[in-house]
């Protein structure tokens, strides 16, 4: 590869400044806990982080396509509350555990399709648009199961948290989820995409069905949504209707940090995915790091900031000194 | 497969305003048939409801014979119809062979792009061009592209759908000479595959050397269908435009001690590499030469715009401009090209967007009053003709928009007028009014520095050219040396002057 | 129909209208609803969340998706600082004010910083903002919230001033005068609505783009730390959360003002008559004595009903 195809392949792949940021805080977390890369802490981890991982590659889709979802947490509510509030309790034989599952994601697909339906037919602004729907689902969590509580068969928290050929569970999930992502981009419909999220108007030009597309990356974040909850209550055991709520804002700032830009047009999962990892990394290694409790959330805060400023600082630097 | 294509008598409206009364086009295979008309004519839109993306209100298109409707652009290509436009169409973050493959990308098993394909299918595209680019490849991004290869992708695009009709619009207006023959030669070829050529201009001189018909219209009303070989340029111009606005004859004299009010040392920008000029008060400097060779850079250095070194002395003072607020009180004013991204506030008044550069003149609070009897005092002047002055400037027509443009800068009577290719897709008539404010901005004394992409232009209105050639001056041109064969060669780079005796 | 309506009436004024069809509507659900001291509460409680929606109706009004979603936390960090810079004490204020809207309007201009010279997309950079500056407010307060709230707050604020109106409905009427005047009879202003439209044709017609962005992020911080002041002359107290559930209504208000959210367009009345609005729409559906998941649905289903009217965007086919 010569060095203008390189400079191509880095301009184009957003996430290599999370790459190095990913680094980074694994280096300074290891420094402080040793025991980062041991099989029970990473499987811990991994674990905690595969739900939002989840809902943010959901929403790194709508962001690609040019949209933004705010109600991706609430999403996740509802559905985490129907699994527990009326679908499963803790002697669902398996066969309901499936048929559960898939309600769920019918649910997750069904509540996307009216986001989408919203932003991309009746062409409402998404940000005030998803903000709206997301009182209109979280109001659903909190009519399906007013308080928390509830149970889930035992065994679905136990594979969840095993280590097949001595590699955890979720990291095989993981893999899939990148796997996918990667199928996706080799289709047509990537392709479609990025169009439609870095230039609506010639993409439409140029016969990508814009509406389409957009419709049915919302349509996907609902069901990422419903995969979140699912691996959330299995996750947690449990529900809650109010768990989704600080899940939103995580999942954008996860999918900024992860290198795709807000604009759409450009970015991906993969980048989402150590968007996740590095926020969560950034957690622990606070509170290994002995800061004082109510010092927590401003440090959190700054270096968040400081990862979100990071790619346009850089781009600043290099354009001054071009 | 031979073909024809005929629209009948389009109407089109938008909430209002009647964009095509009677529309009228036919073209068969093997012909190049011109579509001519003013901005406002109705051109753009007639060419818009052919390829499908805006729908008629009434009328019928027939395709070989049989009537169709074409619900959105995806249908009028599929029925083998494809347009270039002047608007691009490509996707800047996305690379030469995505843009030019999207939505028809070759597929492996059905569902897989199949991406060595794609390249070996884009290389081969780029050959028909071979030797007119420096920056394309099929992994090249778009957004990486100068204006002319985007322009060039542009084409390729739409004639990698294998159409039966193709539609160029302005198609030509980016590109340099020698791209234009290649695609002319293209057409050519074209013609020969049983393709039918409607091709959109306003540049007389391609119109004869391409087109075999030309339809002409004029107020979204077809006024006249002729073949290229029965008229001249006169009779297709009198066609499109009311004989009202011609230009005047213009007077090339400047007195020769008139104070010199820009003079401009070793101007260095990314694009430029040393530039040395001087324009008098009441001299109109011309800038040509290939497009994107430095000529807008210079122009927006000299506003304060974009960095810049060297050394410009401007009414006799040295300054270095860093924004165009120290421009304009220094009364430079700048007139852009693209007047709907860089010129105009569409959504505003038309009162709000004339004063945009003055507002510091009408104190706190505001008086608008002051504001409103200046501002109405240069619409009328200009001959703006307008709903009201509340309305947003959306509302007019792209000449009188274009009005606006420098209606604003002449409120604050500039003594430095820096114009930068003002008339690109303005239509005849407005060109004609445009030549005829600048004479008179010169006879006042403003000292005017004029790019503009169209040599002729440069040739009708200049006192003296300065080509640009790779970020220098190639050649200055004045008095009899000012000829098209000069500036021409001096575009090129080429050091071959014709002197022709006095 | 519904075009018709938007063609004949500015935004400002249908909503207007619809905040009175709402009053009533209200009384017939519950005919002790309607009289003026229910009134006079509405556009009390309107009062806040109107004051709080003014810096965010100018940042919305600068355009490239300009937003503000560190409000929320400023107002908190407004009335906890003068709660503890006063400490009860009215002639205090004289200091406890400035500092709390200087304090704004420094995060504000960070935020602007942010957006316009490092390339930030505002959502991004107020989101962290606000976390940032909640996180300052633990810091500073170690989670203990000591100060007082002078006397004179809550005699200027939420007492009856004159006649049976509290001074808040003055100050907001002053408020809104104030940012007319900003908006439509300054340089500052013209040059705003510039900005909004396109920022290319602006700076290419003299305004100073970065200039005019930091400081309309800079008023939006101080003009929500005003915010913080005058709700807590309401509350009388602080909370961590004090301005959290602001935000997003203070965004809808505006929005259904009819200010575009591409920017470029917009006036504060329309905000005043959102925020009329949306504290009817929750009056209401408290006076209605729903269970909380009924309310969220509801007042979910009006918000996109709402939205539906006013913020829809240009389509790609014509």
């Amino acid at each position: 590869m010569n060095l203008l195809r390189l400079q191509r392949y880095a301009n184009r792949n957003s996430y290599l400044f999370a790459l190095l940021l990913l680094v980074v805080v694994l280096a300074i977390n290891y420094s402080l806990q040793p025991s980062l890369f041991e099989l029970r802490v990473l499987n811990g981890n991994l674990r905690n982080w595969f739900p939002l991982m989840l809902l943010a590659a959901g929403q790194t889709i709508v962001i690609i396509g040019g949209g933004i979802d705010l109600s991706a947490g609430a999403m996740v509510s509802m559905v985490n509350a129907l699994l527990v509030g009326s679908l499963l309790t803790a002697e669902s034989t398996p066969d309901e555990v499936l048929l559960g599952a898939l309600i769920a994601c019918g649910a997750g697909m069904l509540v996307g399709a009216i986001n989408g339906f919203c932003v991309a037919y009746l062409r409402l602004q998404p940000i005030v648009t998803t903000y709206a729907t997301s009182f209109i689902y979280a109001g659903v969590a909190l009519y399906v199961l007013p308080r928390p509580g509830g149970a889930i068969p035992a065994d679905l928290a136990r594979t969840y948290r095993s280590t097949p050929l001595d590699i955890p569970f979720v990291v095989y999930l993981i893999v899939l989820l990148i796997l996918f992502w990667l199928a996706l981009r080799a289709t047509r419909f990537g392709q479609y995409l990025f169009a439609t999220g870095g230039q609506p108007n010639a993409a439409y030009a140029s016969g990508v069905p814009v509406n389409f597309v957009r419709f049915l990356t919302y349509v996907l974040s609902g069901l990422f949504a419903a995969l979140a909850a699912i691996a959330l209550t299995i996750s947690v055991s449990t529900g809650n209707p109010r768990i989704g709520d600080k899940m939103t804002l995580d999942s954008i700032v996860a999918v900024v940090v992860g290198g795709t830009r807000l604009s759409g047009g450009q970015g991906g999962i993969i980048g989402t995915v150590m968007g996740i990892v590095i926020l969560g990394t950034i957690r622990n290694i606070i509170s290994f790091a002995n800061v004082p409790t109510w010092s927590q959330t401003l440090v959190d805060a700054l270096i968040i900031i400081a990862a979100l400023t990071g790619p346009g600082l850089i781009r600043l630097i290099r354009r001054r000194f071009q | 497969m031979k073909v024809s294509l005929s629209a009948q008598h389009i109407v089109k409206r938008y909430s209002g305003v009647v964009a095509l009364a009677d529309g009228n086009l036919n073209v068969e295979s093997g012909q190049v048939v011109a579509l001519l008309g003013a901005n406002g004519s109705g051109k753009s839109t007639l060419s818009k409801i052919i390829t499908g993306v805006v729908a008629p209100n009434e009328g019928q298109l027939l395709l070989d014979g049989r009537p169709v409707t074409f619900a959105s652009p995806q249908a009028a290509k599929k029925a083998g119809i494809t347009a270039v436009y002047q608007e691009l169409s490509l996707i800047p973050d996305m690379t030469v062979a995505e843009n030019i493959w999207l939505a028809h990308e070759p597929l492996q098993f059905g569902v897989r792009i199949n991406r060595r394909e794609m390249r070996r299918r884009t290389d081969a595209l780029l050959d028909l061009f071979s030797g007119a680019f420096h920056t394309l490849d099929a992994d090249a991004l778009v957004a990486d592209l100068p204006p002319d290869e985007k322009q060039i992708v542009e084409i390729l695009k739409a004639f990698s759908l294998k159409p039966r009709v193709m539609i160029l619009d302005e198609a030509t207006a980016s590109l340099d000479s020698r791209q234009v023959d290649r695609l002319f030669n293209l057409i050519q070829q074209w013609k020969a595959e049983n393709l039918a050529i409607v091709f959109v201009s306003h540049r007389m001189e391609e119109i004869f050397r391409v087109a075999d018909r030309a339809t002409v219209l004029r107020n979204g009303i077809t006024v006249g269908d002729v073949a290229i070989s029965e008229t001249n340029e006169r009779e297709l111009v009198n066609l499109m435009i009311e004989a009202s606005a011609t230009p005047r004859r213009h007077e090339r004299t400047v007195a020769a001690d008139a104070p010199v009010r820009l003079s401009v040392r070793g101007l260095r920008t990314q694009a430029l590499k040393g530039i040395d000029l001087e324009v008098r008060d009441g001299e109109l400097l011309g800038i040509g030469g290939l497009q994107g060779q430095g000529q807008s850079e210079l122009l927006l250095a000299l506003f304060g715009a974009i960095p810049w070194t060297g050394e410009v002395t401007l009414s006799g003072e040295p300054v270095h401009f860093r924004h165009p607020r120290a421009a304009m009180e220094k009364d430079v004013a700048f007139v852009p090209g693209d007047r709907a991204s860089e010129g105009l506030l569409y959504i505003r008044s038309i009162l709000e967007n004339l004063l945009l550069p003055s507002w510091q003149r009408y104190g706190i609070p505001l008086q608008l009053d002051r504001g409103r009897q200046d501002a109405t005092r240069i619409a009328d002047d200009l001959g703006l003709v307008r709903p009201s002055m509340d309305a947003p400037v959306s509302a007019l027509s792209g000449g009188n928009a274009q009005k606006v443009v420098i209606g604003k800068w002449l409120l604050r009577n500039p003594k430095l007028l820096l114009l930068n290719d003002p008339t690109k897709g303005v239509d005849v008539g407005a060109k004609a009014e445009f030549y005829n404010l600048l004479n008179d901005l010169r006879q006042a004394g403003t000292a005017i520095l004029f790019y503009s992409s169209d040599d002729v232009e440069l040739l009708e209105l200049c006192d003296r050219v300065l080509v640009l050639h790779d970020g220098k001056v190639s050649a200055e041109l004045s008095g009899s040396d000012l000829n098209r064969a000069n500036l021409v060669a001096a575009s090129m780079g080429s050091g071959h002057m014709n002197h022709e005796p006095a | 129909m519904i075009a018709q309506v938007r063609q004949r009436l500015s935004p400002p004024v249908i909503a207007l209208l619809l905040a009175i069809a709402l009053f009533f509507a209200g009384g017939l659900i519950n005919p002790a609803f309607v009289n003026l001291t229910q009134a006079i509460n509405i556009v009390r409680l309107a009062a806040f969340l109107g004051i709080i929606a003014a810096g965010q109706t100018l940042v919305i009004i600068s355009g490239k998706e300009g937003i503000d979603l560190s409000v929320g936390a400023v107002v908190t960090l407004g009335a906890i600082l003068v709660f503890r810079l006063s400490n009860g004490q009215n002639e205090a204020l004289l200091y406890a004010i400035p500092i709390a809207l200087a304090a704004g309007a420094l995060i504000g201009a960070l935020n602007g910083v942010g957006i316009v010279i490092i390339g930030i997309p505002p959502l991004v950079m107020t989101l962290g903002m606000a976390g940032v500056v909640q996180g300052t407010i633990l810091v500073l307060t170690q989670g203990q919230l000591v100060g007082g709230t002078p006397p004179i707050m809550g005699q200027l604020i939420s007492s009856p001033l004159i006649g049976p109106f509290p001074g808040v409905i003055f100050i907001w009427l002053a408020v809104g005068v104030a940012m007319w005047l900003l908006l439509e009879r300054t340089r500052f202003g013209k040059h705003l609505f510039a900005v909004g439209v396109n920022r290319t044709t602006a700076r290419l017609s003299g305004v100073r783009v970065p200039l005019v962005v930091i400081a309309t992020y800079a008023l939006s911080g101080l003009l929500a730390a005003f915010g913080g002041f005058i709700l807590l002359g309401f509350t009388q107290t602080v909370f961590l959360n004090l301005g959290g559930p602001y935000l997003f209504p203070a965004i809808a208000a505006v929005v259904i003002g009819g200010t575009v959210l591409s920017g470029g367009k917009g006036s504060y009345w329309g905000t005043m008559s959102g925020a009329l609005v949306l504290t009817l729409i929750d009056s209401l559906l408290r006076a209605m004595q729903l269970q909380e998941a009924y309310q969220l649905i509801i007042l979910g289903f009006i918000l996109v009903l709402l939205i539906s009217i006013y913020g829809r965007q240009s389509d790609l086919r014509q």
